[in-house]
């Protein structure tokens, strides 16, 4: 379990076009998660949640702020679940969870195995990535983000292009999953149910990325869509969510 | 309710509607026209003394010798180009200064014909058997490279960004990463490099060699032996179309196999 510091972090995109102002996608925005914790991210298009990943997983450059994501005192190690399975298509499912593995191979094989075996992909685990349905990939991907043992992981929106029957049977695989493995997991999304549903916390990001509520979410586990209790935060953290836009649109 | 039933087509039906029925049929007419031509003009063979004259060197061990010694040059030639051009490529996709530095020098390459290089290679080595190596690796290097660096660039920016967050190592990417996803594109370059080369190692025996196919065609237009000429041109002609059906084409079906696969059933 990691723990990750973020401190006054903001990020500026140069000028996309000559007259075009600099594009601020994060803004002095301070994070503290640390233990077997899920915290989800959400936030309107274009509020720098994916830019944020993409900062703690050395992708992008931070304009200024500092992170720290550390375990035991030592750089922690980082997994990543992208929105798209991002499996190289000309090697079989065994041979993607492999390369990103490091080690001896049998014993890369076998932790493999074992993540496959629990997003039930065991038997396709010589096929190639286009032989699978796009929820099958995902769960490769999933799987894949587990099997290097991540101290800290990272996903970004993994559910959002598939449909709703897939996606609603990947997140209780996924809640499974966080439970058994006790990794810390921070989850970007713009699906405030699936926020709900998930999460010990959910950080609502505003445009310009800046934090406008921290909401801890303290409901028991394992949680539904159809519970009452996730309709009824998903509501409140809806209600903020309006009136952050409109607030927005009056500024 | 009217029920249409398709009677099943018998095999010559089914080979004549098929890619290989066409390529067939070409052959056969360009051999009809061929001999037609050569029943009209004096100094055009007729395909049957090309096919008798084959016979002749294939039995006497000539031909063999011959395509022995030249598809030994043309083989270190092409290895070469193969290693250094992939190289080359990766590099140039890989480093903006690499492709700024090599940029002209590759389009030298590409606008140097094959027979400058033959010739320069002879003046260089002589009646060496590093002449024909040289010819063909300096024609090929550069397709091989220009190809290899465009599928670098065209590879994928999601699969690249994947890799460096998962942290793999640099050599592991450009193996598993990077070598297959250009992969198209050294075929490319390789089918065409094998062509221009082919046509490099002979032009370097034509004029220096003492042996291969290039001499032993240069030898019957010296004494001008029409059928032999036109014969060992033949030759040479139908081994490059063999080669790059029987052998190339095989292979990139099997490099590519991934692509090929029937997807699994359902599921989520």
């Amino acid at each position: 379990m990691a723990t990750l510091t973020i401190e006054n972090l903001t990020k500026v995109f140069p000028p996309t076009a000559k007259n075009r102002p600099p594009v601020r996608a994060i803004t002095d925005l301070s994070l503290e998660l640390s233990g077997h914790v899920f915290v989800s991210v959400v936030g309107p298009s274009g509020c720098g949640k994916s830019t944020l990943l993409n900062i703690l997983s050395g992708v992008e450059p931070p304009t200024s702020g500092s992170i720290s994501v550390t375990k035991d005192n030592r750089p922690a190690r980082l997994g990543y679940v992208f929105q798209d399975a991002r499996l190289l298509p000309w090697r079989t499912v065994m041979d993607n969870m492999l390369y990103v593995q490091d080690g001896q191979r049998e014993r890369a094989r076998e932790i493999a195995r074992r993540y496959l075996t629990m997003v039930g992909l065991d038997e396709v685990h010589d096929s190639y990535p286009g032989q699978l349905s796009g929820g099958m990939q995902q769960r490769a991907g999933i799987a894949r983000a587990f099997s290097v043992d991540p101290d800290l992981l990272l996903m970004d929106e993994p559910f959002s292009h598939l449909d709703a029957i897939t996606a609603r049977s990947l997140r209780e695989q996924l809640q499974t999953l966080w439970e058994d493995s006790g990794k810390t997991v921070l989850f970007v999304t713009h699906d405030i149910m699936e926020a709900v549903q998930l999460s010990d916390r959910i950080v609502v990001l505003s445009h310009g990325g800046r934090i406008h509520a921290d909401i801890a979410i303290d409901l028991p586990r394992p949680r539904k869509a159809s519970d009452p209790e996730v309709a009824g935060v998903q509501a409140e953290i809806l209600g903020r969510f309006e009136s952050m836009e409109h607030d927005a649109a009056v500024a | 309710m009217t029920t249409h039933v398709v009677a099943p087509r018998t095999w010559p039906l089914r080979f004549a509607a098929s890619d290989a029925g066409a390529q067939t049929a070409s052959v056969l007419v360009g051999l009809v026209l061929w001999q037609l031509l050569g029943m009209g003009v004096e100094r055009i063979p007729v395909p049957s003394e090309v096919l008798s004259f084959f016979w002749e060197e294939l039995t006497s061990g000539v031909l063999f010798a011959a395509f022995y010694n030249t598809l030994d040059g043309f083989t270190i030639g092409l290895a070469i180009a193969l290693v250094v051009g992939i190289a080359l490529g990766i590099a140039i996709g890989l480093s903006d200064l690499v492709r700024a530095f090599c940029n002209d020098i590759v389009l030298v390459g590409l606008a140097v014909p094959g027979v400058i290089w033959a010739l320069l290679a002879i003046l260089w080595y002589g009646f060496s058997w590093k002449a024909p190596v040289a010819a063909v690796a300096l024609t090929a290097t550069p397709f091989i490279a220009v190809n290899v660096a465009q599928g670098v660039k065209a590879t994928s920016r999601d699969l690249i960004r994947m890799s460096r967050s998962f942290g793999v190592p640099m050599h592991k990417r450009i193996r598993h990463l990077v070598l297959p996803s250009v992969m198209d594109y050294v075929f490319a370059g390789f089918r065409f490099a094998v062509i221009m080369g082919w046509n490099a190692v002979l032009l370097a025996e034509w004029f220096g060699g003492r042996d291969g196919v290039g001499y032993q065609t240069r030898t019957f237009y010296d004494s001008n032996d029409f059928t032999g000429f036109v014969s060992w041109v033949v030759f040479f002609i139908v081994f490059i179309v063999l080669l790059d059906r029987l052998v190339l084409e095989r292979v990139a079906r099997r490099t590519f196999r991934w692509r090929a696969q029937p997807a699994e059933g359902g599921g989520h």
